[in-house]
């Protein structure tokens, strides 16, 4: 391809290659904190190519392809061409990934220790490890958790944080604007905007942790904390995980492991305020 | 000609199971797929786990000797229905 990168996010490296300058550029300032792997063998390859010759100069329309694609991906605006290269490497780590149980969660990690919080898009679980990354927590990860199957660790995924609609003023509130990338506006998820996490989670990113907390945040809600059933938490992390099946036994011995050792709560919150509240106190008592 | 339907495990359909709760994971090795079920499903394959060929009769009798099932009836309707929700599953053949 005419413009790529190699980028190592955690355990994984993937090579972006793009028919257009811009995606890459913004990603080269983007991951400026991350290893310089240029050359590195990747473990997946993202592909942004034009939907035909003419769409690289005309309207220009974006297929996200790459090692796992999908049939039925709907071709993006190039002014969403970032969106298309952090989706491409969601969706090679989703479908390719074998070296760790994924799961669907964010996760931050205190002396050591880690809180996982899984849930729907929408439920807040990123912005809330955005911001408790900047609140003497160390960032993970806000889209997967890695779950080491022989050592039950979390390992970190800190990919850039994509944030979502109102969540945007927020985060860029509190980290500055330097740390944001630029607003893309009106995709199909709203408008998205990315947050680097800070350059010590960076550095920090090959380390990782015993789980200590599971959370199931809902943001939008009024406060309350539930206790979950040890079945209904394996089966929703069941259903957050993209490669359990594939995984066989192995996954079976390790997930039933982290849900008889890690104690989990759900948790509504109407502000970022309550959740952090809510937090410090389920961390106090339960990690 | 013995009609009645006989049930067995065989080894080949081991699994590995975890109590959770009031419920009990089980991996099935051979199609990788985790079931979850509850009471009296692994009591009813715990009686089975010798391999032998046993009837829903047989697997009564062999429960009442632990639990206090009912009336035998009624019991044994139920017993049945789990023996083909488990042949359904793989979990049980029927021989």
């Amino acid at each position: 391809m005419r413009h790529a990168i190699t980028l190592r996010i955690g355990p994984a490296t993937f090579r972006i290659g793009s028919a257009w300058s811009q995606p890459i550029a913004q990603l080269r300032r983007l991951y400026a904190a991350y290893p310089d792997v240029d050359g590195a063998i990747a473990d997946f390859t993202v592909r942004l190519q034009p939907t035909s010759l003419l769409r690289r100069f005309l309207r220009p329309s974006i297929f996200i392809t790459g090692d796992h694609g999908l049939a039925d991906a709907a071709p993006m605006s190039l002014a969403h061409g970032l969106l298309a290269a952090e989706m491409g490497m969601n969706l090679q780590m989703a479908l390719g990934w074998r070296r760790h149980l994924l799961l669907h969660a964010s996760s931050v990690e205190k002396n050591g220790r880690v809180l996982v919080m899984t849930g729907e898009s929408g439920s807040g679980k990123s912005t809330l490890a955005a911001l408790l990354g900047e609140r003497g927590w160390r960032f993970m990860g806000d889209e997967f958790a890695l779950l080491d199957l022989q050592s039950g660790a979390i390992l970190p995924f800190p990919r850039l944080v994509s944030l979502k609609n109102q969540a945007i003023g927020v985060v860029a509130d509190a980290v500055g604007d330097a740390r944001m990338g630029p607003l893309l506006a009106a995709t199909a998820k709203g408008d998205i905007r990315h947050m680097m996490p800070r350059a010590d989670a960076v550095a920090r990113m090959d380390q990782g942790g015993m789980p200590a907390l599971l959370l199931f945040p809902r943001f939008g809600h009024e406060a309350a904390v539930r206790e979950l059933g040890q079945g209904e938490i394996f089966m929703r992390l069941t259903q957050a995980s993209t490669n359990y099946v594939t995984l066989g036994e192995p996954a079976f011995a390790g997930l039933t492991r982290f849900v008889t050792a890690v104690p989990a709560r759900a948790i509504d919150f109407p502000s970022g305020e309550a959740a952090f509240a809510m937090v410090d106190r389920l961390w106090e008592e339960l990690a | 000609m013995d009609a009645t339907p006989r049930y067995r495990r065989d080894s080949s359909d081991a699994v590995a199971s975890c109590t959770l709760d009031d419920l009990v994971l089980l991996y099935h090795r051979r199609s990788g797929q985790t079931h979850m079920v509850i009471s009296p499903v692994p009591e009813i394959l715990a009686q089975m786990a010798d391999g032998a060929a046993l009837s829903a009769g047989d697997v009564h009798d062999r429960l009442a000797r632990d639990f206090d099932l009912g009336p035998q009836d009624e019991a044994m309707v139920e017993i049945a229905a789990h023996l083909d929700a488990l042949v359904a599953l793989g979990l049980v053949r029927r021989t």
